[in-house]
C-alpha cells in the first residue's frame, strides 16, 4: 500500500514537472514570436520596454509591395507544383506497394533514410555541378529535388491513413462486391485515406514553403520567393522583415489547425 | 453436385507449405465450419476460394465451374472479415448498397433489397449512420448485410465474431445461423473457438497445419475424434498411452493404437455392467459454469473428470476413489 503511495507521488511529481517544463518551452517559442508579431505593428520600439504606438503601417507597405506579393505567388507556385507532382506520381507508387507489396516497402524506407540524411547544402553543391552545364533550367531541378524531399511526409502519411483504415481489406471487400480494382480505389479508398492524404500534403508544402537552404544556393535572386525577400528586407527593414514573419506565421497556423482537425476527423473514421 | 469444391489444392509461400493437400465438397445450403488453431491455413482457403490468393496447386470449383480464370469481382463469392472492413466513408445504407450499385442493378430495386437486407440485421433505426458511430457488433451485423444483399453463391466468414465479446458472439451465432437457413445459404465460417463451430454448423473440417485433420458433423467430431490433436482441440479429452491406460483401467486394451481419448464427462461415479474401475485420488475441483471439473490423480497420470453441477458428488481433495469408464468411452487414436 505505501509502495503504491509513493508510486502515486512520484508521478504527480512527474506530471507536475512535465507541465513546468512545456510552458517554460512554451514562453521560450512564443516570447520571440510574440515579440516579432508585436513589432510587425509598432511604430516606434527603441528606448521603450513596449512599443511606444501600434500601427497597421508594416503590413500595408507589405501587400502593396509587388516584389512581395510575386514573391509569395513563386513560393506556392514552387510549392505547390512540387507537392502537385508528388501527389500525381508518388503517392500511387506508395499506394500500390502497400497495398500489393509489401515486402519492397523496406526500399522505400531506405529512401526515405536517404532523404533525411542529405543536408540542403550538399545537395546544392551536388546540383549545381551536375545540371548547371546541362539545359535544364535550375529552377526544374529545385523543382525535382523538392519533389523527392517531401517522398518522407507523403510516404508516412499515406502508409499510416491506409494502415488505419486497413487499405487492403477495404480493396478486397469492394472488388468481392463486384468492384473492379479500379472502382474499389476511387469509390471506397481515396475517400478513405483523403484525410491523411490532404495532411501529408499540407506538411509537405508547409516544410517546402519554408525552404532556403537549396533554392538560395542554386537559384538565388533570380527566382525570389517568400524566403529569400525576408532575408533582402532583414538588411533594410526591421518593421517589414516582422511583417513578413508575421504574415508566415498565421499562413503556418492556418495549415496547422487545418491539419488538426483533419487528423481529428481520420481518427474517428478508423475505429470503422 | 456439390457447390463448392476443393481438390488437392496446395498453397506455397517461398519455402514455407501453408496448405498441403486440402480437398472439400460442400453442398448447397450447407453450413460448414473451418475449426482449427491460429496459423494453420484457413484464412488463406477462404482467400484462395474468393479469388483474393492464387493456390500453388489443385483446383477449386464452384457450381461444378473452374475458378482459375474468374476474377474475384466474377466468382459471386462474398466474404465477411473479422475487423468487419466497412468503408467508413459510407453510411451503412451506402455500404450495404454498394455491391448492388456495382452490378448496376435498377436505383428502385437497389432501394427495396437494401431495406429489406437492412431489416433482415436488425438495423433499422442506424440507416444513416457511419460506421464508426455503430458497436462492433452492429458493425459485423453491416458486413454481413452487404454481403448478403448480392445474393453470393457462397459466404465466407473468416473468424467474424472473434473481435466481439462473449454475450454478443452467443446471440450473433444464432442469429447467423437463423438467417443462413432462412435464405438457404451455402456458408463457410472459419473460427478457432470449437464451441462457436460446434453451435453453428453442419459440418466442421477440423485443420491442422494446413491439412484437414478430420471432417464429420459436429457430434461425430466431438464423439469420435480419431487423432490425438483433434481430441485436444475439439474437447478437454484425457489422452494416454497404451501403457498409461493399461495401468489405469488394469487390463489390456483390445483395439492396438498409439494413443487413447477418454472424454471427461464419460467418467463415472456409478459403475455400469461392464465398466473398468479406476482408483485415483482427488485433486482441485474447478466449477465452470454448470459443470464441475474435478482433477485426478493414478500413479503418475493426470486426468480431469466432469460432472452436471447439480448431479455431482462433492470429492474431498487427497481422498482416493474408485471411478468407472465404459469400454465403449475409451477411444483409439490414430
Ligand atoms: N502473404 C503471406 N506471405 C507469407 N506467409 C503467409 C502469407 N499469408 C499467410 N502466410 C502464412 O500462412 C500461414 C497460414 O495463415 P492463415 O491462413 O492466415 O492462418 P489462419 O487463418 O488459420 O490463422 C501462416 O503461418 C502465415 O504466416
Ligand atoms: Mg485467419
Amino acid at each position: 500500500m505505501a509502495y503504491q503511495e509513493n508510486e502515486k507521488g512520484f508521478v504527480e511529481t512527474m506530471k507536475k514537472f512535465t507541465i513546468v517544463m512545456l510552458i517554460l518551452i512554451g514562453i521560450y517559442l512564443a516570447l520571440p514570436i510574440f515579440a516579432t508579431a508585436l513589432y510587425a505593428f509598432s511604430t516606434e520600439w527603441n528606448k521603450t520596454i513596449l512599443p511606444e504606438g501600434l500601427t497597421f503601417e508594416w503590413i500595408r507597405t507589405l501587400f502593396q509591395d509587388a516584389r512581395f506579393i510575386e514573391a509569395f505567388g513563386r513560393s506556392v507556385l514552387l510549392s505547390g507544383s512540387a507537392v502537385f507532382i508528388s501527389i500525381l506520381f508518388i503517392v500511387p507508387a506508395i499506394f500500390v506497394i502497400v497495398l500489393y507489396f509489401p515486402a519492397l516497402e523496406k526500399w522505400f524506407q531506405a529512401s526515405v533514410v536517404m532523404v533525411y540524411a542529405f543536408p540542403g547544402i550538399i545537395l546544392s553543391v551536388g546540383i549545381i555541378r551536375f545540371y548547371s552545364g546541362t539545359s535544364l533550367p535550375m529552377i526544374l531541378a529545385v523543382t525535382g529535388v523538392y519533389v523527392i524531399s517531401v517522398l518522407p511526409f507523403m510516404y508516412q502519411g499515406t502508409r499510416n491513413s491506409l494502415r488505419n483504415v486497413q487499405g487492403r481489406q477495404l480493396m478486397d471487400a469492394a472488388e468481392l462486391l463486384g468492384a473492379s480494382k479500379m472502382d474499389a480505389f476511387r469509390k471506397v479508398l481515396l475517400p478513405s485515406v483523403y484525410p491523411g492524404l490532404f495532411v501529408a500534403s499540407l506538411l509537405s508544402f508547409s516544410v517546402l514553403f519554408g525552404e532556403f537552404v537549396l533554392i538560395n544556393l542554386v537559384v538565388g535572386s533570380r527566382f525570389e520567393t517568400v524566403q529569400i525577400y525576408l532575408m533582402a528586407k532583414l538588411s533594410t527593414s526591421g518593421h517589414i522583415a516582422s511583417a513578413i514573419v508575421f504574415v508566415y506565421i498565421v499562413l503556418m497556423g492556418i495549415l496547422t489547425l487545418v491539419m488538426a482537425t483533419l487528423t481529428k476527423k481520420a481518427k474517428g473514421m478508423r475505429h470503422a | 453436385m456439390s457447390k463448392v469444391v476443393l481438390k488437392d489444392v496446395h498453397k506455397q509461400y517461398k519455402d514455407a507449405h501453408v496448405l498441403s493437400g486440402i480437398d472439400m465438397n460442400i453442398e448447397d445450403g450447407e453450413f460448414v465450419t473451418l475449426l482449427g488453431p491460429s496459423g494453420c491455413g484457413k484464412s488463406t482457403i477462404l482467400r484462395i476460394l474468393s479469388g483474393l490468393t492464387e493456390a500453388t496447386g489443385g483446383n477449386v470449383m464452384i457450381d461444378g465451374k473452374d475458378m482459375k480464370k474468374v476474377p474475384p469481382k466474377n466468382r459471386q463469392v462474398g466474404m465477411v472479415f473479422q475487423s468487419y472492413a466497412l468503408f467508413p466513408n459510407m453510411t451503412v445504407y451506402e455500404n450495404v448498397a454498394f455491391g448492388l450499385k456495382m452490378r448496376k442493378q435498377p436505383v428502385n430495386e437497389i432501394a427495396e433489397h437494401v431495406e429489406k437486407m437492412i431489416n433482415l440485421v436488425g438495423l433499422k433505426e442506424k440507416k444513416e449512420a457511419f460506421p464508426h458511430e455503430l458497436s462492433g457488433g452492429q458493425q459485423q451485423r453491416v458486413a454481413l448485410a452487404r454481403s448478403l444483399v448480392v445474393r453470393p453463391k457462397v459466404l465466407l466468414l473468416d473468424e467474424p465474431l472473434s473481435a466481439l465479446d462473449a454475450q454478443i458472439r452467443k446471440h450473433l451465432q444464432v442469429e447467423l445461423r437463423t438467417i443462413q437457413r432462412e435464405l438457404k445459404m451455402t456458408m463457410i465460417l472459419v473460427t478457432h473457438d470449437q464451441e462457436e463451430a460446434m453451435t453453428v454448423s453442419d459440418r466442421i473440417f477440423v485443420m491442422n497445419q494446413g491439412k484437414i485433420a478430420q471432417e464429420g458433423t459436429p457430434f461425430e467430431i466431438y464423439t469420435q475424434p480419431k487423432t490425438e490433436f483433434v481430441a485436444n482441440f475439439i474437447g478437454r479429452y484425457n489422452v494416454f498411452t497404451k501403457e498409461q491406460i493399461e495401468n489405469l483401467l488394469g487390463g489390456k486394451m483390445t483395439i492396438l493404437a498409439a494413443k487413447y481419448a477418454i472424454r471427461p464427462e464419460s467418467i463415472q461415479f456409478q459403475p455400469q455392467t461392464s465398466s473398468y474401475p479406476i482408483r485415483a485420488i482427488a485433486g482441485d475441483s474447478i466449477m465452470n459454469g454448470n459443470v464441475i471439473r474435478t482433477t485426478f490423480h493414478a500413479d503418475n497420470k493426470q486426468f480431469t473428470m466432469e460432472q452436471l453441477h447439480h448431479q455431482s458428488s462433492a470429492f474431498e481433495k487427497g481422498t482416493e476413489y474408485q471411478l468407472f469408464v465404459e469400454p465403449k468411452d475409451v477411444i483409439a487414436l490414430s
